[in-house]
């Protein structure tokens, strides 16, 4: 390394040192932002924890009567209502249950003869609900697997050579279209969100910022548009190209994961079964509305603020990641979600978009994300006129 | 017609305090007279010139410019004026079409009658051949065409010019000091900010000369006592800006 490399090296550091706004966006945001967002996670799972232990859930039994031990051990279970049926249910929302415990009709026999015996719990993986009370579940069925093993003794007088093969399991039963639907209602809020804050920064940045480095920005300001007809259609250009990246995102694993998969059979076993009509298609666009023109309001009333390219996109950078922090949590958010989770930006759009992917929406859910975001929306495209109209936040140096 | 009155403008910096960079400038300037605002770089020239095009507010006084007032009617005034720096840059990724029609749009014109404008400027601005070319492609001499037709393009009754030909090169600057005349002989109000004594000289009836953003001496070039056998113009102006300074 010469002399030159290392004057080179000095120069830099103390270039960066000695900007301000570099330290803060560098050493103190992160230092600062991260353990926020790390606090914020583990408090979101920590109640979701805690929720999915006591959230209320019923648990049909098939053949209760057959193995009444089942349905008590079943009942002990903290939150669990046990629904005693006389058949199978042709699915879990006719019988208003979120697992099924099925019993063998002829259990007495089957043990007495010795046969197997295969007792199962049914649920679907594709539903939160369900598959936390097969979680919730798990721990009893070793104590139905004990009670059905003496139930067998003492059929044989407690003297058998060997047991029968006695099974108590797990079985998701989800169909490929409820997992489609899972995964749908999973992935594609975040993925909206994600795309559309990654369509949105680039744009903005150039659209803002841009013009001050480029040394165009003396002509609109001189020109007879207002400041706020500037920043508006700045905005519209943001949003559109937005919008724009989170529909030709979702086009894309639609034709992955819907259409190619299904055809290369090295990928079936990944293939979905998209179903989103154009009803649910118009609601996601109408839910994502806000939330893009709150991003893209936000994204440019930053790039007025930034004044240069770099600086711009290091704020930029973090609108984007705090962006898709909160479309992540999403992914964590239990079954009763908080009527607050519907305030915050972002993450409403997301839970309110899952709602509406799983047919769960709730109308109180709807107002407070749409109305929040697009009352935020409105604040930060005003932050954005003032800003652009503030000579001393335009020209500072 | 441009009328400024006790023109002030200072900046505030939280190191070093309030920064006066225009004090107290008044000056008139008609239409059908071009109105030289010279000095050196930092005398307040482009502050003066910004506050005009409204881009800036002052801090105390005002300037009516076309007979609105900056402050109370700053639209009506950004209607009416046409403003060309040297500094300001083109949009790379427009053609030249897309960039007259953009600020047609901006300045309020019809957009049916952009296509008709644009082809009416072509010829006396040798546009033909930028038209439909990205403003990126173009030669320095092309983009100083485009932004002389951008400025006319809505056909303003104020022009202003904060050193238009620097970074041009002799054909440039030449091209922009006939378009200067031109508007002058069509009875614009044209106010041209210069550090170059010659094109001062050359094209200002009425010159102010600006010095730590206050007017020191204004007037024709004979009232400055340059010209017609007496000093030069670069003469007075440094006889003027050395006794009030002491950083020549």
């Amino acid at each position: 390394m010469t002399s030159k490399t290392l004057a080179v090296f000095r120069k830099e550091v103390t270039d960066t040192l000695r900007d301000g706004r570099t330290i803060f966006a560098i050493f103190v945001f992160p230092f600062l932002l991260y353990p926020a967002l790390l606090m914020l996670m583990a408090y979101i799972q920590q109640k979701n924890s805690d929720e999915a232990k006591t959230f209320a859930v019923q648990v049909g039994i098939v053949g209760s009567a057959q193995l009444p031990a089942a349905a008590e051990k079943v009942r002990a279970v903290e939150g669990v209502t046990v629904v005693s049926l006389e058949k199978e249910p042709a699915n879990f929302d006719d019988a208003n249950v979120q697992a099924l415990l099925v019993v063998p009709p002829d259990l007495a026999g089957l043990i007495a003869r010795g046969d197997s015996v295969k007792v199962e719990l049914r649920y679907k993986d594709a539903d939160n609900k369900s598959s936390e009370t097969a979680k919730r579940l798990s721990p009893v069925l070793d104590e139905i697997r004990q009670a059905l093993t003496l139930q067998w003794a003492k059929s044989r007088g407690a003297t058998a050579d060997a047991p029968p093969a006695l099974s108590v399991e797990q079985k998701d039963i989800s169909s490929k279209k409820e997992v489609g639907r899972y995964v749908a209602a999973l992935m594609i809020p975040y993925l909206l969100i994600f795309m559309v804050a990654a369509g949105a920064m680039q744009t903005a940045v150039d659209a803002t910022t841009g013009e001050k480095e480029r040394s165009t920005l003396e002509t609109i300001l001189a020109s007879a548009a207002t400041r706020g007809e500037l920043v508006l259609g700045k905005v519209m250009a943001v949003l559109a190209a937005s919008l724009t990246g989170a529909v030709t995102g979702i086009l894309g694993l639609w034709i992955s994961f819907g259409i190619l998969a299904s055809h290369i059979s090295a990928m079936q076993s990944q293939s979905l079964e998209l179903s989103i009509g154009p009803a649910k298609l118009v609601l996601l666009f109408v839910t994502l509305l806000p939330a893009a023109i709150f991003l893209s309001a936000i994204l440019v009333a930053i790039g007025c603020f930034a004044r240069s390219m770099r600086e711009g996109q290091t704020y930029a950078t973090y609108v984007y990641m705090a962006s898709v922090f909160l479309g992540l949590s999403s992914f964590s958010q239990g079954q009763s979600v908080p009527m607050k989770h519907f305030f915050i930006p972002i993450l409403n759009t997301a839970l309110l978009q899952r709602e509406i992917l799983t047919d769960t929406v709730q109308a109180s859910h709807a107002f407070a994300a749409i109305g929040s975001s697009s009352l935020l929306a409105a604040v930060m495209i005003v932050v954005a006129i003032r800003l652009f109209s503030n000579e001393q936040v335009l020209f500072r140096t | 017609m441009i009328e400024v009155q006790g023109l002030r403008k200072t900046f505030h910096d939280r190191k070093k305090g309030d920064i006066p960079a225009v004090k107290d400038v008044s000056f008139v300037c008609r239409p059908g007279q071009v109105f030289g605002l010279l000095g050196r770089n930092g005398a307040g020239k482009t502050t003066t010139l910004r506050m005009l095009a409204t881009i800036l507010s002052p801090s105390a006084g005002t300037a009516k410019v076309a007979g609105f007032d900056i402050i109370e009617k700053p639209a009506e005034v950004r209607r009416r004026i046409g403003y060309l720096s040297g500094d300001t840059k083109l949009y790379d990724r427009l053609t030249g079409r897309e960039l007259l029609a953009y600020f047609g749009t901006l300045a309020g014109m019809d957009t049916a009658k952009i296509p008709a404008r644009t082809e009416e400027l072509t010829g006396p601005f040798g546009l033909k051949d930028l038209l439909d070319k990205r403003i990126g492609k173009m030669s320095t001499g092309m983009k100083q065409r485009l932004s002389i037709a951008r400025v006319v393009f809505h056909d303003p009754e104020v022009l202003i010019f904060d050193e238009p030909t620097s970074g041009l090169d002799v054909f440039g600057a030449r091209e922009v000091l006939a378009l200067v005349l031109d508007l002058k002989k069509k009875g614009r109000t044209v106010i041209f900010s210069t550090h170059i004594m010659t094109e001062a000289e050359r094209i200002c009836d009425e010159i102010a000369i600006i010095e730590k953003g206050s007017i020191l001496r204004q007037g024709t070039l004979a009232e400055l006592g340059a010209g017609n056998g007496s000093g030069s113009l670069e003469d007075v102006f440094v006889e003027v800006v050395k006794g009030e300074t002491d950083d020549v």
